[in-house]
């Protein structure tokens, strides 16, 4: 079994974007990853916060991530909740970025059988709703 | 708490069932009535509740006021507790703190949520955001993830899960206040073969939501020798963590919060994890069950599957486990399917558990899981160190 481009296509909600998440967003519809980053602590953050998670400041970047990044865990869904409805199975999976973060999405275009932690996969874009929306596939 | 100070003098369990089609009310009153009775106190006593947050009526901020408004409750402390399966156990903790605190004398703790009948849940925040389009399934979906990680660190044991679902379905054929649906023998087999939902979370490995509801009287040791209190518990440890490895962005998912909640609880008590006589823990997945014992200090990090396959975790054995059959076979009522593993703790401590009868019943460890951050292990956790006096 493979697993197509988007096991999930028309069928994915449209993310519901708060307002801090805005240059997130932005992003995507250039197909840019873009990252939360703490100058003050040196590190990034995901998901988007109204503060750094690590001093509690205000003072937060947004920095373009390279999109590599490796499977940190995964697990192949037979079932998907409301709203998907009679999906193929497809995999989710916690990737760690380059950048130190995890982000949690889809794997697209593998092989479940053949995926393993550590994997190398790199960024992908699909649509939720008419919004790009982040997924990675085997790099 | 250590001083024995505080007592639980009376508890109450309704029965699960699913989709019984009662209101979140019905169900509080019906498990307040049953706490007054078991207790022998009159309701004009009671002038402090805490109440867990349901699925059920979701959405309605004045939920606390409403309900004690259904019961006839005249309150001088009331509070609303959302640490989801973790606040039964956070509520003890917060009623026996408000008594201290000279807030209220005399607390009725509730958990009622009839969540297979009515869902109102609608949880914003970066769930809409960054979960919902990706389409992980749940709860079952994050501890699959956990699942594939333990089993990548450590190596899973899928046998010695089947294990506990059976020692714990054997339980629950004991137990009539058991959702009847999950009442059935089950073997090791039946749990390998179970259908996969999210690989490796199989069906069995999970809970199946209920409804029902739990109450218990909450007052001071002194206070209840007055009212003539015969049996009674005392809570005498308790630790509680929100959020852990927080400030991680790249945390071990296999790590969680019961490590600092059980250290906490272990230390007021002073006790350890050797002096317990009785493991009720929250069960959401199987898998829960044996990173507590990990998390808590019965066993090495990695060695939970090897504990599971060396002790006897029946009501007869080394370390009894969920006597009353756990909510993954008793099931799940909602929000308040914390309060399952608590009543029968109660019910063991008080020497009310019939045929299932834990022999050395002086004390148990009850814990509380509640909901799951994005991409972590579970979020709230509970310990709580009941003793009978």
């Amino acid at each position: 079994m493979s697993i197509e481009f988007d096991p999930l296509a028309g069928q994915r909600p449209a993310p519901i974007q708060l307002n801090f998440s805005k240059p997130f967003w932005d992003g995507a519809k250039d197909k840019k990853l873009m990252l939360q980053y703490c100058p003050k602590s040196g590190k990034y953050q995901f998901y988007p916060r109204p503060v750094s998670v690590y001093s509690g400041s205000r003072d937060l970047e947004w920095r373009e991530a390279s999109g590599k990044g490796r499977i940190y865990s995964f697990s192949l869904s037979y079932k998907a909740p409301p709203p998907f409805k009679d999906v193929k199975p497809y995999v989710v999976a916690s990737v760690e970025l380059e950048e130190g973060v995890r982000i949690l999405t889809n794997i697209i275009n593998c092989d479940p059988k053949a995926l393993k932690i550590d994997m190398p996969v790199r960024l992908a874009w699909v649509l939720a709703g008419n919004t790009n929306y982040p997924v990675f596939e085997p790099a | 708490m250590k001083n024995r100070d505080i007592a639980i003098i009376g508890y109450s369990e309704t029965k699960i069932e699913f989709r019984s089609g009662r209101s979140v009310y019905d169900l509080a009153g019906e498990a307040m009535a049953g706490a007054l009775a078991h207790a022998g106190i009159e309701k004009s006593e009671i002038d402090g509740m805490a109440v867990s947050s349901s699925f059920a009526d979701a959405g309605n901020p004045f939920y606390g006021p409403i309900l004690s408004g259904y019961l006839g409750l005249e309150l001088n402390w009331c509070q609303v507790t959302d640490l989801g399966g973790a606040s039964a156990t956070g509520n003890i903790a917060r009623a026996a703190a408000a008594i201290k605190a000279g807030l209220c004398e005399t607390v009725v703790v509730i958990a009622s949520d009839p969540q297979s009948s009515e869902n109102k849940q609608s949880i914003g925040a970066f769930r809409g955001e960054f979960q919902y389009p990706m389409g992980i399934m749940g709860p079952p979906g994050y501890f699959a993830l956990i699942s594939q990680r333990y089993d990548h660190q450590y190596g899973l044991d899928s046998r010695a899960l089947g294990k506990l679902a059976v020692t714990q379905r054997n339980h629950a054929l004991m137990n009539d206040l058991a959702c009847e649906k999950l009442r059935k023998p089950i073997t090791v087999e039946d749990y390998l073969a179970s259908p996969m939902i999210s690989d490796p979370i199989r069906m069995l490995d999970c809970v199946m939501v209920c409804d029902g509801a739990s109450a218990f009287i909450v007052t001071t040791t002194e206070r209840a020798k007055k009212m003539g209190a015969k049996k009674m518990v005392h809570p005498i440890g308790y630790g509680e963590r929100v959020n852990y490895l927080e400030t991680n962005p790249t945390p071990d998912i296999t790590e969680g919060g019961h490590r600092a909640a059980g250290k906490r609880a272990f230390e007021r008590a002073g006790m350890k994890p050797s002096d317990i006589k009785m493991f009720q823990p929250y069960d959401d997945f199987l898998i829960a069950i044996v990173m507590q014992l990990e998390h808590l200090g019965f066993c090495e990090t990695g060695r939970g599957c090897q504990f599971v396959n060396e002790r006897d975790m029946t009501y007869k054995g080394d370390l009894p486990l969920n006597t009353g059959g756990g909510q993954i076979s008793a099931g799940q009522a909602g929000l308040a399917g914390g309060a399952h593993n608590l009543s029968e703790a109660l019910r063991q401590l008080f020497g009310e558990a019939g045929a299932r009868q834990v022999k050395d019943h002086s004390n148990a460890i009850v814990t509380g899981i509640g909901w799951i951050p994005y991409g972590r292990n579970w979020g709230s956790s509970t310990a709580l160190i009941l003793e009978a006096a």
